[in-house]
């Protein structure tokens, strides 16, 4: 009862805006860390790719400026994610065609170790690593370009500061359903199972032992949906041909058409093990969401606006998400009652949310500029030598 | 109460600092730390260790460390053999190779070298040693049977059969 009278109300996207003075203030640290990412003049890089340096400086800039100004976070880190989720595939595929000419993996680079890592196939390399040493993935440990060394680094650097925030600000495939999810104005679907949210823990377990007794990324072979637009097996025989049909399938049933009829990520939210095990980090993370109980009137409108399920009737009243929480804030703009607050670990709830807001902001924006933006300006470079 | 409160914001602040410092220090430190773990790629991809190089006047035959899959892993045991440098190799190859070092040849391997380096390769195994299986016209239908090219090498993978 004390905290709830001695709470200011947490600022809000429906309130009125901040000053400009004071958004441009709260925007130069992101502007000044933009500008250390993309402007390198000694960086050997040819005009294009500055000029998509210089946009996506801009762009992830003009973004926080408007999280500061509006109070809102999800519509303006949706815009980031979605333009992530659609460029990384351009990015991606405009190297491999220049590098290889084919989208194809043949068996000369997965044997040349030259397979590019990205961070989906991390938990299930952990046990034959634990067991024999021996990685499971047909890449490289030390090189610096998609080495696993590399990206592995990365993800625990990004793991340490944003927990399950990597599927909401850094993770390059979300994107694309994020998008999907947008598009219609009401879902189709809409009574969800709440059990389906256990399925990434049961494909999650189901790969990490599969992967151990048959000593290879179970996973990447055959089910990573996002094969169908990065790199996809060269089907050599039926066997690779039934993969590659495997792939597109579940693209399109749960990255396109699923999202569409749920306004969901359903790929994240039923599916993704990658996911599944990023949410044991938001236990070590020290940025969550809580739900002031004095301020909520159980209306739910946080519950419906999850893109994750990652909140249901039990936490809300417990006062806490899921530990899927992924961060993005969609539940914090939706309340009505500003119930739903960014929180730091060990201090009061509700008591100075925008500060809490603020401080994971930063960092997770820091990471957002500096991972998602160089695939944003790798992407945007694509396009720029392909049109002109 | 108060007490944690700080320890929240200082951990909170340290974690702004921690993405701060990511690209300059952090992901470097963390990339080092997996490396010294002293890990290495499954060799059924890498092929294994090179044990010995057997030369051939112009070019030189490089044998691997016979892979053993693990135990549930779909490939088969096999031998690493390694042709460089692809620039020295004649039109057509046919070397006879003492695989285990013991003096005896163990096999015959014949392919032709296309001067299209993106050609598809063929490769016919004759066994001289029960321990090595034949192969005829193969390509890269699996990891332990197949002639690939990488780079400035022609890499033919021979099966091992039983002793």
């Amino acid at each position: 009862m004390l905290m709830a009278t001695n709470a200011y109300l947490a600022p809000h996207a429906g309130d009125p805006p901040r000053s400009i003075l004071r958004s441009l203030l709260l925007t130069l640290p992101i502007l000044l860390w933009s500008l250390l990412m993309f402007a390198n003049p000694s960086a050997r890089a040819d005009r294009l790719s500055h000029i998509a340096g210089a946009v996506t400086a801009l762009f992830m800039t003009v973004l926080f400026f408007q999280m500061m100004r509006t109070r809102s976070t999800y519509r303006w880190r949706r815009i980031f994610f979605v333009s992530l989720g659609l460029l990384f595939p351009i990015g991606f595929i405009h190297n491999l065609l220049v590098m290889r000419g084919s989208m194809g993996i043949p068996v000369e680079e997965m044997i040349a170790g030259r397979t590019p890592f990205c961070f989906m196939p991390i938990p299930f390399l952990i046990l034959p690593a634990a067991f024999t040493k021996t990685l499971v993935f047909p890449g490289s440990i030390a090189s610096a370009n998609h080495g696993i060394a590399s990206m592995i680094g990365l993800w625990l650097a990004l793991t340490l500061v944003m927990g399950k925030g990597w599927c909401s600000y850094a993770c390059f495939f979300g994107g694309i359903e994020e998008g999907m999810a947008a598009i219609p104005r009401r879902a189709k679907i809409r009574n969800i199972d709440p059990r389906w949210r256990y399925l990434p823990w049961a494909v999650l377990l189901a790969m990490v032992l599969l992967s151990m007794a048959l000593f290879e990324s179970v996973y990447c072979t055959w089910l990573c949906p996002f094969k169908a637009v990065t790199e996809y097996i060269a089907a050599r025989n039926l066997l690779g041909l039934v993969q590659n049909i495997i792939f597109i399938l579940l693209f399109a049933g749960l990255v396109i058409v699923l999202p569409l009829l749920t306004k969901k990520r359903t790929q994240c939210a039923f599916f993704c093990p990658f996911g599944a095990f990023q949410s044991i980090f938001n236990k070590i993370s020290i940025f969550e969401m809580k739900i002031d109980k004095d301020r909520c009137h159980s209306c739910l409108l946080c519950q419906n606006a999850c893109p994750n399920l990652s909140l249901s009737k039990e936490s809300i009243a417990r006062g806490e998400t899921l530990l899927s929480c992924m961060k993005c804030g969609a539940c914090v703009d939706a309340c009505p009652q500003h119930a739903i607050v960014w929180h730091i670990k060990g201090t009061e709830v509700a008591v100075k949310p925008e500060r809490a807001r603020l401080l994971f902001l930063y960092a997770a924006w820091a990471m957002a500029v500096m991972f998602g933006g160089s695939i944003i300006a790798q992407g945007l470079a694509a396009i720029l030598h392909f049109v002109i | 109460m108060k007490l944690r409160a700080t320890l929240g914001y200082t951990a909170a602040v340290l974690t702004v600092l921690a993405a701060l410092l990511t690209p300059f220090l952090l992901m470097g430190l963390f990339s080092k730390g997996v490396i010294a773990l002293g890990l290495h790629v499954d060799e059924v991809y890498s092929g294994g260790p090179k044990v010995r190089s057997i030369p051939m006047g112009a070019y030189a035959i490089d044998v691997h460390r016979p892979v053993s899959p693990h135990l549930l892993q779909s490939a088969r045991p096999f031998v690493q053999l390694d042709w460089t440098p692809v620039s020295a190799l004649p039109p057509r190859v046919s070397d006879l190779v003492d695989v285990d070092g013991d003096g005896q040849p163990d096999i015959r391997v014949s392919f032709d070298v296309p001067g299209d380096p993106k050609a598809p390769l063929r490769v016919d195994v004759d066994s001289l040693n029960p321990r090595y299986e034949a192969m005829r016209n193969a390509g890269k239908e699996k990891y332990s049977r197949l002639i690939v090219r990488v780079d400035n090498a022609i890499l033919v993978r021979v099966p091992q059969g039983k002793p």
